[in-house]
Parts: structure tokens; C-alpha cells; sequence
């Protein structure tokens, strides 16, 4: 079937559309009256005007676009992954030891040696840790590696 | 003569020297961006930001900054347009079909050169026409009611998609999710919690700077993972500057033609630096018919697009500065910028911040001059950074983008949203929803809101004020054409961008 994926998006907006516009008529009505503009009004408006568009998007479907298949699907799911633990960990771990891992497994995953990954994102964080730290004055964590 | 003064006082700003640094800062970093591939002004300018905002900058420095980030891109764009036949981004396509085989013939030199001027020409034809009519148009908006205004935000969306743009409708769907994502949070007006699902980090509402950052770099980084263009590239020979004088004076009319062309393309709305180019390219060739030997490696069909494309990235500062209407990606990001730094764009902004307005527009005077001095030297630098594979530089990118986010509110929670945005501007890339509507939507949300409220007060709850004056009238009627043009111009446009690209010899 072809504009599979605009369905699903319209199918998707659709039932957000219809969450988000019931959600804004539960507010309790303002102080003062329903005159002029309530927090709902605005809402409601575009509710309506979503469920016209993903209406739209499932009537009249662009072609479908090419979507990853399983080797790069994997890979886009890795760095992905890759990212959140960056964020994770780049508190606890320190923004060295994190920012090394993180720019160091993109790199390799992209096609670089993990040898010259791994260098990359070490003399990549720390100049910028350099850089922020004391150049800048904006502390990243230090994590593991404060010296105290 | 009034205006003169205004731009002296500009200068006056301008020129210090803790601006001119970071306008230095910004053209370099700005054309570093530019010229990698996959990289373009809006990624730049995005990245940017937060860095702007975690040294706390005064206002008019953050914006001389990002203003010159934002020339610096579209004078990068061209390197490796010329040297690899990759355009960095769209309006940087045009100028591939006479550069590249410039470089091919061993003139890569003199196509780098000539483009650097052409991009100084239109850089400063697009200024000179920012300055005389951004105080006109800024003092017409000033007649602008709430009901106008909320006419114009959404002229604002309907040419966004631009005349490039494919499926209007998306436009609209893409408009609308940034619009409501900008109502979650606290109701300034009654207080009523709206979407917070009584989570505390939502009360304020969700931050645009996590939302264009994570859209634009994290989304970036997952095309890039996609496509796998990167590894090594070969070494690029530049070859010696060979233009002779003669041969850049001759060019001197299709800088004008072009330069002026670009601009007029740049206030339009919703045009942009890509049709900019596009037209000024096209005009040249039936200008000099037969004379030229275009898609050749003609000289001039390396000008005339340079020129239109510069040309056009300060024409669209002219309605993004006067009405708080952006009118092109990077400038949305550049408005984005603006308000978060309290200051109202539109046509107030000239007389209440009379110094940043004035400001910007001597730092990109100055800029085009620093950019031009820059590109002439370390056209050799910018070309070595060309050869660094990718699958270096994106993770670093992400890097930076990561600690900019960081630095701003040392939460972790924001890392994880800007992460949750690039996935999800990864799928609308896919399914081509536009991003920068969504972008657009986020940040005039609240003012849109804020007019319709003041519209309905003021007509006591009559809808019909919204097309009660003929000036409303014009919007709605302008906007509804930026919503049908796309149907009928578009794909010609698009079908005439692409034969062109097919002409070429080295299309491949």
C-alpha cells in the first residue's frame, strides 16, 4: 500500500487532535466569564484545524518515503541510544569520560576506527571542557575525575 | 537623513571592540559551518544559540554574533559547492553548475575568489536595500491592529512552506503541532495549567531552544547515520589564482543584477535564498544567451547565484526585523533568539530598541567587509576542513550541541528533550512536514493567542473583527495565495531547479 507512513502520521494526529481539544473543554471556566478569549478557545482552534489536516494527510497520502531497513534501522536505534546515555551519564560520569564514549562510539558507528574514534572524542571534550571551564567560565561537571 | 543617523548610532555600536570580536567569531565560525556539507546557516545559528545565551551576552552582541553566523554560512556554502559539486545546502545548489566545472578545468581558485566577491556584492546590495526599506515598511506595520496582526502571523505560516515547499497541507499540519506544543504550560492570561500533566518542568512550558536544537542537529546527526555519505574524500587541489582584473570588472553588472534580484527574492515572503539564487542563475543565462557558456564553467553563472543568494539572506532579515515575520528558516531561528531575550520583534523594535535593530544591520555592513577579508586568505583553510570526514565532525557537532543545552539550565531533563525532538524531527524529515513551520508555530504561538485575545476584546466577541479591515482583508487573500501558489508554481519551479541540474555536464 503506498503513503503507508502519511496514514499512520494522519491516524496519529488524529487521535492527538481529538486528546487535545477534549482535554482544553475539561479546564474549569475562568473568573469573570466565557467572554472574549478563554485558555480554551485558542486550543479548541487548533484542535479543529488538526483534525482537518491529518483527515487530509489519510484521504490524500503523499508517496512513501524510503525508511531504514535492518542494519542502519539498528544503527539509528544505537545512536540514539548512545545519545540518552550520554545524558545520563554526563553527570555522574564527569563531561570527560562521557563526551570521550559518546563522540568516540558515533564515530566508529559512522565508520571510523575505533582507535581514532575514541582519540577524537577524547581531544574533542577535553578542549571544550577547557574551553568552557576555564575559558569561558561555564563549569561542566567533572564527575569521577574531580580533584579534590 | 533620518535614517543615516540611526545607522551611524548603529555603527557607533557596532564598533566596539568586544562586538567586532564576536562578529569576527561569528563570520569565521559561521563559514566553517557554511562550507560542510549537510551544515547549513539554520544548523549554524542554531547551534549557536545556547552558547549565546550561557555567556550572557548582552543582546545586541548575541545578535551581531549570530547575525554574522548567519552571513558567514551562506559565503561558506559555496566551497563546497565549487570543490565537491556538494551544495552545503539548498540555495548553494545553483552554484555547483558553473563552479564545480570551473574547478574540474583547474580553476578552482578563481571560482573560490570570484565567489567570495560575488557573495561580498550581494551581501551588501541586500544591506543597502535592508536599510532603506526596513524604516518604511516598520512604520507602516505601526498602523497594525491585534486583528491585523493575527492576520499577518498567519500569512507568516501559509508562505513558509515556501513556493519550493511540496504539500501545502503539510505546512499547515507542521504550523499547527508548533502552535500547540507553544500552549503547554502556565495560561499567562487566567493561570490555567494547560498540558502540564502537573509535571514542574512543563509549568514554564517547553523551551524553543531545546525544540530547534534537537529538530535541526539531533535530526541532522540521524540522516547523516542514514545515509553514510562520509569517509575520506580526496585531496581537493585548489590550483593559483589565475582571475585577472579585467575579467572581474566584467562581471561587475551580473553582481548588481544579481545581488538586487536575490534581495527582492529575500523580502518576499516565504521565497528565500533558494529561489534567490535560482532566478538571479536563470536571468544571467537569458541575459547573455548565447554570449555565455553556462554549465560550462562560465565565470558568471558563479556570480550571479553567489550574488542572489547573499543578496537574499538580508533581504530576509527585512520582514523578520520590521513585522516579527520571519522569512526563511534561519531567520525564524534568529527570531527565536530575539525573543528570548525579552525583546518584541516587529515594527516597536526600531524605536524601543532603536540600538539593536541599527546594530545588527552596521555589524552586517561590517561583517560582509570581515567576511570578504577572511575568504581571500584562508580560502586554503576552509578548504583543508573540507577533507576532515564527517564521521568526525557530526559527533562533535552533537557534542557541542549537547553542552550549549547543558550550560543553559545544568538539567539533565533538557538534554533528554532535545534528544526526544531530534527523533521526532527525524520522522517528520522523513514524512516531509517542514521543521521550520513547527519552529515558527513555537514561537508566535503565544503572540497569535495573545492578538486574538485583544482582537475579541476589543470587537466585545465579534469573530468577524479578524477581517474587519481591508488591510486584514489583504493578508487573509495573501495568505490563502501562499497556500494554493505552491500547488500550481511548485512543481514547475521544482521541475525547472532540476532540468537545470541535468543540463549540466556533471550532474552525475
Amino acid at each position: 500500500m503506498t503513503g503507508f507512513g502519511d496514514r499512520i502520521l494522519g491516524l496519529g494526529l488524529l487521535v492527538l487532535a481529538v486528546a487535545y481539544g477534549w482535554a482544553a473543554q475539561q479546564w474549569p471556566e475562568p473568573f469573570g466569564g466565557a467572554e472574549g478569549v478563554g485558555p480554551e478557545t485558542f486550543p479548541t482552534i487548533l484542535a479543529f484545524v488538526l483534525v482537518i489536516g491529518s483527515l487530509y494527510l489519510m484521504v490524500k497520502p503523499d508517496p512513501d518515503a524510503q525508511w531504514p531497513v535492518r542494519k542502519t534501522a539498528l544503527e539509528l536505534v544505537t545512536s540514539v541510544v548512545v545519545l540518552i546515555i550520554y545524558a545520563l551519564l554526563m553527570e555522574p560520569l564527569g563531561f570527560i569520560i562521557s563526551t570521550t564514549m559518546a563522540v568516540g562510539t558515533l564515530s566508529w558507528r559512522m565508520g571510523a576506527r575505533p582507535r581514532m574514534a575514541f582519540i577524537t572524542g577524547l581531544i574533542s571534550a577535553v578542549v571544550v571542557f577547557i574551553l568552557f571551564n576555564y575559558g569561558l567560565d561555564l563549569s561542566l561537571p567533572a564527575g569521577l575525575l574531580e580533584v579534590e | 537623513m533620518e535614517t543615516l543617523g540611526f545607522l551611524m548610532e548603529g555603527f557607533a555600536v557596532a564598533l566596539t571592540p568586544y562586538n567586532l570580536m564576536f562578529a569576527l567569531f561569528g563570520a569565521f565560525v559561521g563559514t566553517l559551518i557554511g562550507c560542510l556539507p549537510g551544515l547549513g546557516p539554520a544548523n549554524g545559528v542554531a547551534i549557536l544559540i545556547p552558547l549565546a545565551f550561557t555567556l550572557g551576552l548582552p543582546p545586541e552582541t548575541a545578535m551581531i554574533l549570530l547575525t554574522a553566523v548567519y552571513a558567514g554560512a551562506m559565503y561558506g556554502g559555496r566551497i563546497s559547492s565549487i570543490l565537491l559539486n556538494i551544495p552545503g545546502d539548498e540555495p548553494a545548489m545553483m552554484t555547483c553548475l558553473d563552479g564545480y566545472p570551473m574547478a574540474q578545468k583547474g580553476r578552482a581558485a578563481d571560482a573560490l575568489a570570484i565567489s567570495a566577491v560575488a557573495s561580498f556584492a550581494g551581501g551588501l546590495i541586500g544591506t543597502i536595500g535592508l536599510i532603506m526599506l526596513a524604516p518604511i515598511l516598520a512604520k507602516f506595520a505601526l498602523t497594525f491592529g491585534p486583528a491585523e496582526y493575527f492576520a499577518l502571523f498567519l500569512l507568516a505560516f501559509a508562505t513558509l512552506g515556501g513556493i519550493t515547499g511540496k504539500n501545502p497541507m503539510k505546512t499547515v499540519i507542521a504550523a499547527t503541532i508548533g502552535i500547540m506544543i507553544s500552549t503547554v504550560g502556565i495560561d499567562i492570561s487566567t493561570g490555567t495549567q494547560r498540558y502540564t500533566f502537573g509535571v514542574l518542568e512543563l509549568y514554564e512550558g517547553i523551551d524553543f531552544i531545546l525544540a530547534i536544537v534537537g529538530l535541526f542537529a539531533i535530526s541532522e546527526l540521524l540522516f547523516f547515520v542514514e545515509s553514510r555519505v562520509g569517509g575520506g574524500r580526496e585531496k581537493i587541489n585548489v590550483g593559483k589564482l589565475t582571475l585577472s582584473f579585467k575579467e572581474l570588472v566584467s562581471t561587475i553588472p551580473t553582481q548588481l543584477r544579481g545581488g538586487v534580484l536575490g534581495f527582492i527574492a529575500g523580502v518576499l515572503p516565504g521565497a528565500g535564498a533558494s529561489l534567490g539564487s535560482f532566478i538571479s542563475y536563470t536571468l544571467e543565462k537569458q541575459v547573455l544567451g548565447k554570449k555565455g557558456k553556462f554549465g560550462e564553467g562560465d565565470i558568471r553563472g558563479v556570480v550571479a547565484p553567489e550574488a542572489g543568494n547573499n543578496g537574499a539572506s538580508s533581504g530576509a532579515l527585512v520582514p523578520m526585523l520590521t513585522l516579527g515575520v520571519p522569512g526563511s528558516g534561519t531567520t525564524a531561528v534568529l527570531l527565536a533568539m530575539l525573543i528570548s531575550l525579552n525583546i518584541t520583534p516587529g515594527p516597536l523594535m526600531f524605536t524601543q530598541n532603536a540600538d539593536i535593530v541599527w546594530g545588527v544591520i552596521a555589524a552586517l555592513l561590517i561583517g560582509n567587509v570581515m567576511l570578504l577579508l577572511l575568504n581571500i586568505p584562508l580560502v586554503g583553510f576552509f578548504v583543508k576542513l573540507l577533507s576532515v570526514p564527517p564521521m568526525y565532525l557530526l559527533p562533535i557537532v552533537t557534542m557541542v550541541a549537547f553542552v550549549g543545552i547543558y550550560s543553559i539550565s545544568h538539567s539533565t531533563f533538557d538534554l533528554y528533550f532535545m534528544v526526544a525532538f531530534g527523533i521526532a524531527g527525524y520522522f517528520l524529515r522523513k514524512l516531509e512536514i517542514p521543521l521550520v513551520p513547527i519552529i515558527l508555530g513555537l514561537l508566535l504561538g503565544p503572540e497569535m493567542e495573545k492578538n486574538l485575545g485583544h482582537a475579541l476584546i476589543l470587537s466585545d466577541g465579534s469573530w468577524s473583527i479578524l477581517w474587519g479591515s481591508s488591510l486584514a482583508v489583504g493578508l487573509w487573500v495573501v495568505a490563502g495565495l501562499g497556500l494554493i501558489l505552491p500547488y500550481v508554481v511548485g512543481p514547475l519551479l521544482r521541475r525547472r531547479m532540476n532540468a537545470a541540474m541535468k543540463e549540466s555536464p556533471v550532474s552525475d
